[in-house]
């Protein structure tokens, strides 16, 4: 017992004291996963709209793969991820495997579902009615795609909380195709587990508040901007 | 109302799923005119009007201030040049006037015309002191005032209404249509109104173009369809739901013989020869309770007939009678009908006058769709 509350006051001064391994560790695990849904949300909700408000053939089942992909298993995805960057693997020759490129590609993967998924359902929620009166004020194709986004944008808000979440507290995929490289591809949830794995219970706990504060804080944001979308959609 | 259309279709179709929606031969709006596409639901109205919005896509010819609307890029000047308001008022997120400044502003509007714009929409609605209310704030007829202005702000060629005021209560209905026929009358705008009420129709309607099953089935001025329904469908859609079958003889002099099938005849305005089916409004019987003395009047008709149901149809009574084989009603006031203490069973005299009696060419085409 006594080691837990010795790990969480070591966790206290590492934070507090500005211990440089664990704030460059967190700030490695925020820019992975913030580029990570950045290229999630510049892909997925554009293809969520296009597949929300398109009819073409095999529509069902391209809804289908990426309600399947939103709950596709992390460790899965990085399993392919690491098949294809792999040196002998088809994408093995661009050197990635092993790197923080590797290791947002894997986090793209399991947000892009996610934002796709949900801005989908958002936009299928939407009367179709509000789409033709968008373009019949006149717009064209971007300002009907800017005015719909703006239309959802509460629920959109909860699908990069969603992915966010998904990506900043995911191991597998992560520690798959990154190495867990200690000063290059070390995040904080391989890093605790890292820790936990050599009995550094106070370096792992302080690791694990941090990623609770990060995550915590950015939700927290989020929320609060989501909450004022909800006030002004009204 | 004269001259060439401003907006134009010839032979258009849409197809959807292998059916075919809306399939016209020729369609024309006037600068000005206040039209309205009539007709039962199911009958291709909206369709109809989304095609010549730029807002569906159909095969045929359009034509928009004389010029060809055939690529996207021509739909999306055909909607920048026009507006549309539909059943539900579908606010943007933000004020009334950030809804009613939302089409000026995709149009490039800024600045001091952009506000002066905007207020004058908002007052020609009776809106301007709605202005910073949010859309949940709103009732449904505020809300569709809101949608109004904002589609009118823009100073569109053309205003497409979609059953606007189908999701409204009567009062706020009665209340939105009497500004709308101030409002249309005073702008140069041409209006494209889809509905099949009635009562909204002969409101605002210059003239009226009736859709049934995708296909123009009678165009004209409003009170010519409703008044000389031209085929079965139409008079069936106005409510001349009875029907008397028989033909046209001695026709002469202003006026003709309708004999029926069971050999009995009405006088009726002169028209061709040969089968025909007849049919009578409701409005236009008279009843009484003795034989009136038609001599010197326009009732070339006086029938004994037996009161078969007396019903509420509104305001009015409908009353089912039976003459011979066939059956007819007649609406009466509510106070008419207490005068006259109709109930079933009662003989009473019914009258007609002979141009009251529609006589339209009996043919199988629009019979199966009645």
């Amino acid at each position: 017992m006594n080691f837990i509350l010795q790990g969480f006051y070591e966790a206290m001064r590492l934070l507090f004291t500005g211990d440089s391994a664990t704030y460059e560790i967190a700030l490695r695990s925020l820019e992975v996963s913030a580029v990570a849904l950045a290229v999630s949300l510049v892909l997925g909700v554009p293809a969520g709209t296009a597949i929300a408000l398109a009819h073409f053939p095999g529509r069902r089942l391209v809804v289908a793969v990426i309600n399947t992909g939103m709950g596709v298993p992390p460790v899965v995805v990085g399993l392919i991820v690491a098949l294809f960057l792999w040196r002998t693997g088809p994408l093995g020759s661009l050197g990635l495997m092993y790197t923080l490129q590797a290791m947002i590609i894997a986090q793209v993967l399991i947000a892009l579902p996610i934002v796709a998924g949900l801005s989908l359902a958002a936009l299928q929620q939407l009367d179709q009615g509000f789409r033709l009166q968008i373009m019949a004020l006149g717009a064209g194709r971007w300002r009907t795609f800017l005015l719909l986004i703006r239309e959802i944008r509460v629920p959109l808000m909860a699908a990069v909380m969603a992915a966010f979440g998904g990506v900043i507290s995911e191991v597998g995929a992560v520690l798959m195709v990154g190495g867990n490289i200690v000063g290059q591809t070390q995040v904080l949830t391989t890093g605790i587990v890292t820790d936990v794995s050599m009995g550094l219970f106070a370096s792992a706990v302080a690791l694990a508040v941090v990623l609770m504060i990060l995550s915590f804080t950015t939700n927290y944001a989020m929320t609060i901007i989501q909450q004022h979308g909800s006030k002004s959609r009204t | 109302m004269s001259g060439s259309p401003i907006l134009e279709a010839r032979d258009l179709t849409v197809v959807r799923g292998g059916h075919t929606l809306v399939k016209v031969e020729r369609f024309g709006l006037e600068q000005g005119e206040v039209r309205v596409l009539f007709g039962p639901n199911g009958a291709g109205k909206t369709t109809l009007m989304r095609a010549l919005n730029g807002l569906e896509r159909a095969d045929g010819e359009i034509l928009f201030e004389g010029r060809p609307v055939r690529s996207g890029g021509d739909r999306l000047r055909l909607r920048r040049r026009t507006s549309a308001v539909f059943q539900q008022a579908f606010l943007l997120a933000t004020t009334v006037r950030g809804n009613v400044e939302s089409g000026l502003r995709l149009r490039g509007v800024r600045g001091d015309d952009l506000r002066r714009r905007t207020d004058a929409a908002l007052e020609m609605l009776a809106i301007g002191h709605l202005a910073e209310r949010r859309r949940a704030g709103l009732s449904g007829g505020e809300a569709q005032r809101v949608s109004i202005a904002r589609a009118l702000a823009v100073d569109p060629a053309v205003v497409f209404l979609d059953e606007p005021m189908a999701s409204l209560d009567p009062p706020t209905r009665r209340a939105l249509l009497s500004d709308l026929e101030v409002i249309f009358h005073r702008l140069s705008t041409a209006v494209l109104w889809v509905t099949h009420d009635t009562e909204e129709a002969l409101a605002v309607a210059d003239r009226i173009t009736f859709l049934a099953r995708g296909e123009v089935v009678q165009e004209g001025a409003a009170t010519d369809v409703f008044n000389n329904p031209a085929t079965q469908v139409v008079a069936d859609y106005l409510g001349l739901d009875v029907w008397l079958e028989g033909h046209v003889e001695d026709a002469a002099n202003g006026s003709a013989r309708f004999v029926l099938d069971d050999g009995t005849s009405l006088i009726c305005a002169e028209t061709a020869p040969g089968p025909a089916v007849a049919c009578i409004h409701p409005d236009d019987v008279m009843l009484f309770l003795t034989r009136p003395d038609s001599r010197g009047t326009s009732l070339r008709n006086v029938l004994e007939v037996t009161v078969r149901q007396v019903r509420a149809a509104g305001r009015s009574r409908l009353v089912a009678l039976d003459w011979q084989e066939q059956r007819i009603d007649a609406l009466l006031t509510r106070a008419a009908c207490e005068e006259l203490a109709v109930a079933p069973g009662q003989r009473v005299f019914a009258a007609i006058k002979a141009t009251a009696i529609r006589v339209l060419p009996r043919s199988g085409g629009n019979d199966d769709e009645a």
